[in-house]
């Protein structure tokens, strides 16, 4: 009985003090307006991911209770709650405020100093999916948190033809002043696939496709059939030219009556007005905009460094270059395919590496969860 | 078209599958037949992507209906590892069931052509990444059953459920950390960062937070009829992240929201 108070005893000092924690960072919250990560700048990141294991290893005293694993489950619900907040509350800041930040040191300490106690007796079969998690976790949470100071993102808008190595940065709210970055892109051309567009027959004024209840929506590709409700319809040519808008000419015979129609029929596009083809007073036949398949820019790209690299930079398919990554992110969306200038996403991440490191070794663990269960 | 062979392939796999699962539950003393049976629809389900990849000549991974396609093979494979693994016959049958709506669903409604995939989705990591998370569904889903069940039985002082408990958390929490981290991988290269408290990624968060406070709690031997009850109020987590956020106020301009 003396043994379970005095786990009780412990249970509560701890919680009193990650509660005073929070209180502390709610007060720095309320002085400061906020907490600004860029006090974790390099060096400054550095010197705190070195600074909590050593003085760890020289405080043997503290590490115990530090590595506390009753601390573990307050803290991890501490950050649930706050996490909970982010979740349920439209537009709040908790991500970057103060208690978050506390708390999110606090847990590192904690996470630190029970891989370290544990460290010491370490056994491959018995330890190793302990390791794989928690350190894999450390690594990743230092390089997310302190590491994420030096992050920075830029959007870059390149003019096919021109180079361009000024980046407004992103993320801000307000429209942010240029500046100059160590990256230049070339925009040699900017590509795009496209969906070939649709065509359908609608109600003129409602713009409703026929059948009313599952429309049908044909893909514009020459020789192609179909039928909708009382008509057929023939696609005898398609012309699709660079800077022009999309155009299919259609021929359409009433089933019952035998009569038909044909002509042109066009989506339009920025300077082109569309163009359907009545097949009476109410219905006509009109063309969809052609959705975008694939887009990429083909680009070579500069460093400050004297490196040259040639590419093409595709969603999902950004391009690395030192310690940036280059996103295709838009294009002038009114031309579409004709658009002439590609807008890029720079993100420089140094420690993107030991994030993957982190990563990496957490998916091991969690494979061998899947593999060890809970019979550790 | 390639895509007009799928009911044929479908229906052998489907039915291999069944058959499998069937004789899994069937026959007590040996699992050979059932494991055969079951491999032998994979196989031939593979065989249909190979030839599709081979027809489109690009990874069929475009579409909505391409999409569904891997999730049909990769449920039914991993939940038959899984089996092998674990000896969880439910499993082997709650994977084939999902893969035939997904097969179903291909049938009836094939957007092969129509939903075109945003290229942003158009990756690798898709397909892993909402795989393992249908799976450790389902795992945190019969856990959460068995601790009402567990609750039940506090009373009479049995705990005979908890080795199951723990092994169905464990295991459910390896699928929805992989599904997690893979999902970061896929954000790094497609949207420029791993992280960004978008309110899919908090409520993830929350719900791995949850459960890793049950297995810490397990670890400090805390006492059940407290810790039963986090596995209840994890899975309402679980359904909100899956379901419910969508309905967020603090949702709005999530990247999960299609």
């Amino acid at each position: 009985m003396v043994g379970k108070g005095k786990r009780e005893q412990k249970i509560a000092i701890e919680a009193v003090i990650v509660a005073a924690i929070t209180v502390a960072g709610l007060a720095l919250q309320v002085i400061t307006g906020g907490f600004n990560r860029e006090i974790l700048a390099f060096p400054a990141n550095l010197i705190l991911i070195t600074a909590i294991p050593v003085l760890l290893i020289l405080f043997k005293g503290a590490l115990k209770h530090l590595a506390s694993g009753s601390l573990s489950i307050i803290l991890i619900s501490t950050v649930t709650i706050i996490a909970l907040y982010m979740g349920l509350v439209p537009g709040n800041s908790a991500k970057s405020s103060w208690p978050f930040a506390l708390i999110y040191l606090a847990l590192l300490i904690n996470l630190t100093a029970s891989v370290i106690i544990r460290i010491r007796t370490f056994k491959f079969r018995k330890d190793i999916s302990f390791m794989l998690n928690h350190i894999g976790l450390l690594i990743l949470l230092f390089s997310a948190g302190p590491g994420s100071a030096d992050k920075a993102r830029y959007f870059m808008r390149v003019f096919e033809g021109k180079v361009e190595w000024r980046a407004e940065k992103s993320g801000g709210k307000e429209r942010a002043e240029a500046v100059e970055l160590p990256v230049a892109i070339s925009l040699e051309d900017f590509e795009m696939d496209e969906y070939p567009p649709k065509l359908a027959i609608i109600e003129r004024n409602t713009g409703i496709a026929l059948p009313e209840k599952r429309p049908i929506y044909f893909e514009a590709i020459l020789n192609a059939v179909s039928t909708i409700e009382r008509w057929n319809l023939v696609i005898d040519s398609v012309l699709y030219k660079p800077g022009f808008a999309p155009a299919a000419f259609v021929r359409v015979t009433d089933k019952y009556s035998g009569e038909a129609t044909e002509g042109w029929v066009s989506c339009g596009n920025y300077f082109q007005h569309f163009k359907t083809l009545s097949l009476d007073s109410t219905y006509c036949v009109a063309m969809t905009f052609p959705e975008p398949k694939e887009y990429r820019s083909i680009v070579e790209v500069y460093t400050q460094s004297g490196k040259v690299k040639n590419g093409v930079v595709r969603v999902n398919h950004p391009m690395t270059i030192g310690g940036w990554k280059i996103y295709q992110h838009s294009y002038d969306s009114a031309r579409g395919r004709d658009s002439v200038w590609s807008l890029f996403e720079l993100v420089y991440d140094p420690w993107i590496i030991p994030a993957y490191i982190g990563m990496i070794m957490m998916i091991f663990g969690a494979i061998t969860l899947f593999w060890k269960g809970g019979k550790s | 078209m390639m895509w007009d062979n799928f009911i044929w392939f479908s229906a052998a796999s489907m039915l291999l599958w069944i058959l499998g699962v069937a004789s899994l539950y069937m026959n007590k003393k040996s699992s050979l037949t059932g494991n055969i049976l079951i491999s032998a629809g994979l196989v031939i389900f593979l065989i249909f992507i190979l030839l599709l990849w081979g027809d489109l000549k690009h990874p069929p991974l475009r579409t909505m209906g391409e999409t569904r396609l891997w999730y049909s093979f990769f449920i039914t494979l991993v939940g038959f590892v899984t089996w092998l693994r674990w000896r969880y016959k439910w499993l082997a049958g709650y994977s084939v069931l999902v893969s035939g709506v997904f097969i179903m669903v291909n049938l009836l409604k094939p957007e092969i052509h129509f939903t075109n995939l945003m290229p942003a989705l158009q990756s690798i990591w898709f397909v892993p990444h909402v795989t393992v998370y249908i799976l450790s569904y389902a795992m945190f889903g019969a856990a959460t059953i068995a601790s009402f069940i567990a609750i039940r039985e506090l009373k009479d002082k049995s705990e005979r459920l908890m080795p199951l408990i723990d092994n169905l958390i464990y295991i459910g929490l390896g699928f929805l950390m992989t599904g997690m981290l893979l999902g970061a991988i896929w954000a790094k290269e497609a949207w420029g960062d791993y992280w960004t408290w978008d309110p899919k990624e908090v409520w993830a968060f929350i719900t791995a937070a949850v459960y890793l406070l049950y297995i810490h709690a397990r670890t400090q031997k805390y006492p059940l009829r407290i810790i039963l009850w986090i596995l209840p109020l994890a899975f309402v987590m679980l359904m909100i992240t899956w379901l419910g956020v969508n309905y967020l106020p603090a949702a709005q301009g999530s990247i999960h929201v299609y």
